[in-house]
């Protein structure tokens, strides 16, 4: 690598906080011309943030930008990044896939397009001298929808090179950010995509990458930048570092949380789960016991948080068979009002669209498992149910007849809880159960959750969060690419050895 | 609590104060015209077909889904029930039941396609009820077929209780039925969860599916209920009766849904609304305006509606 003369992106004493919670605290990033730059961290490192802090989309409290040694005010204003030379691409790609290659390419490029006039013709040779540039076999008229996975990919990564490959504002390549492109893809079409990224390298675009796959980033970066709890861990030249030392930096020095799990009975597995197949699982099997609690995590696109989906028949499974209780269920034909029959309860992640219905009452929220068929509804002694779980969850509203939506997200997913446990499920699924509450109904959620337990119930926990399942689960399966790849138990349960499994590659662990 | 609350109560009754103005109003002006039994008593009797066809409206609406077919749908019903008595001397409790199974049909259909296909239901229907206006001139040749049996208009408009004809009371009936199925049965709620908040009511075991394609049922039954209502009116059936009804029935289900239960589609809103927008009408007629008024009225009242309503929402949303 050579000394660098200027920085192409100078990001320095960037602060923000949300609520009293520092998601960065004075972190800095610095991008050389022509530099693929790897951003790692886990979940709620402090990554994303400092994306939406570069995009324009958060405002942060403190902290200056530099581009080419030209100061940028910050907050960037929303949609001028592509004028300052900087271009994203996000996860989901922001492609139309109804639409054309073209008709995706030249979308939102205001800069060069005259508002009155498109001239389609030049503008499909426009693209393809583009496609062909990057040697990609694509043609402009295709529909994005017809296209793989991979060439999308291709696609959004081009269109946004493009975007900033002449810097429209002053000549030089610009900054493009790749924002975890690569999570869905199988390994073989990764190595495409960097194919791509190392030609644009060449043209002299500088790449900040994000993302979890350590391997990926060792492959294809020439620096990588750590982050974790808001901070920048340090800035390691790919080439003199290890997985080791970046799995470190990710993780830190673990801190205790206090565990709070309850003493497991000897029982046989109550819940079997056999040969499970959806969107990402591949042929999973898994079993509970009563009164365990079973954490499944894994880093994006790991496809531990399908497992309760496909559990609960609210998405079909390819394959897949669950016993439980006596009851011996197909799971390619489950539908919600059989698995509530056989006594499964699921807290989903998405509360507002699956959880809780938010312009209708609580007491229609909580209620509605309860009715049946029934053809006399005494409104009374459903107000009357319905106060008498929000007492018990400690659900903080005026009254049952309010509105969802009038509640805090901790005491909607409280009152989410209630409606299912009063059912008294035997197997209790939850996705990502505490996303967006505070600490308190956290804690209220777990105690909750150890009642199920002491009562002889199991519970699955998808959660991304490793400190909570160190907190609550008896035993941790951790996920990748659709697999389990390592199972945790006992004093191994700790948010350290977890976050180690998670990163540590699949090659090298296989599944017990 | 909200109950209560005093701005909740005006915005409860708000549309019948509303009314009761309209109704001091007019009969101030007209005292001798307006203001007399016998021109309420009319309006409450012809106004009865309106009204079954607004309840109609409101059971898919509250599952989400348009019935734009439901005045089509009373157009058919109609024209086959005046062909079938009054042509083919097919006995009246006979036809009936045809024709309501006909209506149910309809829904049917309506629901299939919109579930199977998974188009959304405002197509569907448009489509389905310009092909049922179709299929009505077909068969009526695009005329009027009167000599409908006496029996029926015995049965709908002549026959009075305090003056008023009957089928205002079938009207009543209806939304009573209504009014007991949306808020006393579990399956209003499943109704309710389908619309406002379906993948909650999937996840929670409520058949989505099953639950849209009775309510499309519903309102095609109610629509041939109107449909029979409307040959016993008028004695007759003509091919563009259900025309004029679509969007006064639409105006009246949104503005309904501004009053007695804020938010949502209900029956007795519903039935304020329709007597509402005819009271209107009937008044600004006594006062010489011309037939023009009843497009401004019943247009600008759906407008007025949904607008009133956003901002009904709205204010809610501010008072977090």
């Amino acid at each position: 690598m050579t000394i660098p003369i200027a920085l192409r992106l100078d990001l320095r004493g960037v602060t923000k906080t949300f609520g009293g919670v520092r998601a960065l605290d004075s972190a800095d990033l610095q991008v050389l011309p022509g530099e693929v730059q790897g951003l790692l961290g886990t979940n709620g490192s402090g990554k994303s943030t400092l994306i939406k802090v570069l995009s324009g989309f958060h405002a942060p409290d403190t902290g200056r930008l530099e581009i080419d040694g030209r100061p940028v005010s910050l907050p960037m204003p929303l949609g001028r990044s592509e004028a300052y030379g900087l271009a994203f691409v996000h996860q989901n790609l922001g492609l139309l896939a109804e639409a054309s290659v073209l008709e995706n390419l030249i979308a939102g490029d205001h800069e060069r397009l005259n508002p009155w006039w498109i001239n389609w013709r030049a503008e499909a040779d426009r693209a393809r001298r583009l496609l062909d540039d990057y040697q990609l076999d694509l043609r402009p008229e295709q529909i994005v929808a017809d296209l793989s996975p991979v060439a999308r990919a291709q696609l959004a990564i081009v269109r946004a090179a493009d975007r900033v490959r002449e810097h429209r504002s002053h000549g030089s390549p610009g900054v493009l950010v790749l924002d975890e492109p690569t999570p869905f893809l199988p390994r073989e079409d990764v190595r495409q995509l960097f194919t791509i990224i190392r030609r644009l390298k060449q043209s002299g675009v500088s790449i900040i990458f994000v993302s979890h796959d350590i391997d990926e980033v060792l492959e294809v970066t020439d620096r990588s930048t750590v982050l974790r709890d808001g901070k920048v861990i340090g800035t390691y030249d790919t080439a003199d570092t290890d997985r080791e030392t970046l799995v470190h930096a990710i993780v830190g020095r673990s801190v205790s949380v206090s565990r709070r799990v309850s003493a497991l009975a000897d029982a046989v597995p109550t819940v079997r789960v056999q040969g499970l197949s959806g969107a990402i699982l591949s042929d999973i099997s898994l079993s509970v016991r009563p009164g365990e609690v079973l954490g499944l995590t894994g880093l994006i696109g790991a496809g531990h948080d399908e497992v309760p989906m496909l559990l609960s028949g609210a998405g079909a499974a390819r394959v897949g068979r669950l016993s439980m209780g006596g009851h011996e269920i197909d799971l390619t034909r489950l539908r919600p009002s059989d698995a509530i029959a056989a006594g499964i309860g699921f807290i989903p992640a998405d509360r507002l669209r699956l959880g809780i219905a938010p312009d209708l009452s609580l007491t229609e929220n909580a209620t509605l498992p309860l009715l049946g068929r029934a053809l006399w509804l005494n409104h009374g002694r459903l107000g009357e149910t319905t106060a008498d779980l929000m007492r018990r969850f400690a659900v903080k509203a005026e009254n049952p007849h309010q509105a969802a939506s009038e509640l805090s997200g901790g005491n909607q997913q409280k009152m989410v809880l209630s409606k299912w446990l009063q059912l008294r499920p035997q197997l209790v699924l939850l996705d990502e159960p505490t996303q967006g509450i505070d600490v308190g109904a956290r804690q209220e959620i777990y105690d909750r959750l150890a009642e199920v337990c002491a009562n002889g119930g199991a519970v699955i926990c998808a959660t991304s969060e490793f400190e909570q399942l160190e907190a609550i689960a008896h035993r941790v399966l951790v996920f990748d690419r659709g697999r389990i790849k390592a199972e945790l138990k006992g004093d191994k349960v700790t948010k350290a050895s977890i976050a180690q499994a998670c990163y540590e590659g699949a090659n090298e662990h296989a599944a017990e | 609590m909200r109950q209560n609350d005093l701005t909740y109560q005006l915005e409860r009754f708000g549309l019948v104060i509303v009314w009761l103005g309209f109704i001091a109003l007019f009969g101030a002006m007209r005292p001798d015209t307006f203001l007399t039994w016998s021109n309420f008593s009319t309006i409450f009797g012809s106004e009865a077909v309106l009204v079954i066809v607004t309840l109609g409206l409101i059971i898919p609406l509250t599952a989400g889904d348009f019935d734009l077919s439901i005045a089509q749908t009373l157009t058919l019903v109609s024209m086959s029930t005046a062909i079938l008595d009054a042509r083919l001397d097919v006995p009246l409790m006979l036809v009936i039941p045809i024709v309501l199974a006909l209506g149910a049909l309809i829904g049917l259909i309506n629901g299939a396609i919109t579930l199977y296909f998974r188009v959304h239901s405002l197509i569907v229907t448009l489509g389905v009820g310009t092909f049922l206006h179709g299929i009505t001139l077909w068969i009526g040749n695009s005329q009027t077929i009167s000599g409908v049996s006496p029996m029926l208009m015995e049965w709908v408009i002549i026959q009075r209780y305090w003056g008023i004809p009957i089928a205002f009371y079938y009207a009543m009936l209806l939304a009573v039925l209504i009014w007991y199925m949306l808020s006393y049965t579990a399956f209003g709620q499943h109704l309710l969860f389908t619309g406002r908040g379906r993948e909650v009511g999937r996840l929670t075991g409520v058949a989505v599916g099953r639950v849209r394609l009775t309510a499309f049922v519903l309102s095609g039954l109610l629509g041939a209920v109107a449909g029979i209502l409307y040959t016993g009116t008028t004695g007759s059936a003509n091919p563009s009766s259900g025309t004029f009804l679509l969007l006064p029935a639409f105006a009246a289900a949104f503005l309904g849904a501004t009053c007695i239960k804020p938010g949502r589609f209900n029956p007795w809103g519903s039935v304020i609304a329709v007597y509402f927008l005819v009271t209107g009408i009937n008044g600004l007629s006594v006062l010489g305006f011309r037939t023009f008024v009843q497009d401004l009225f019943y247009g600008g009242a759906l407008v007025l509606a949904v607008m009133v309503s956003q901002l009904v929402s709205g204010r809610k949303e501010r008072g977090l």
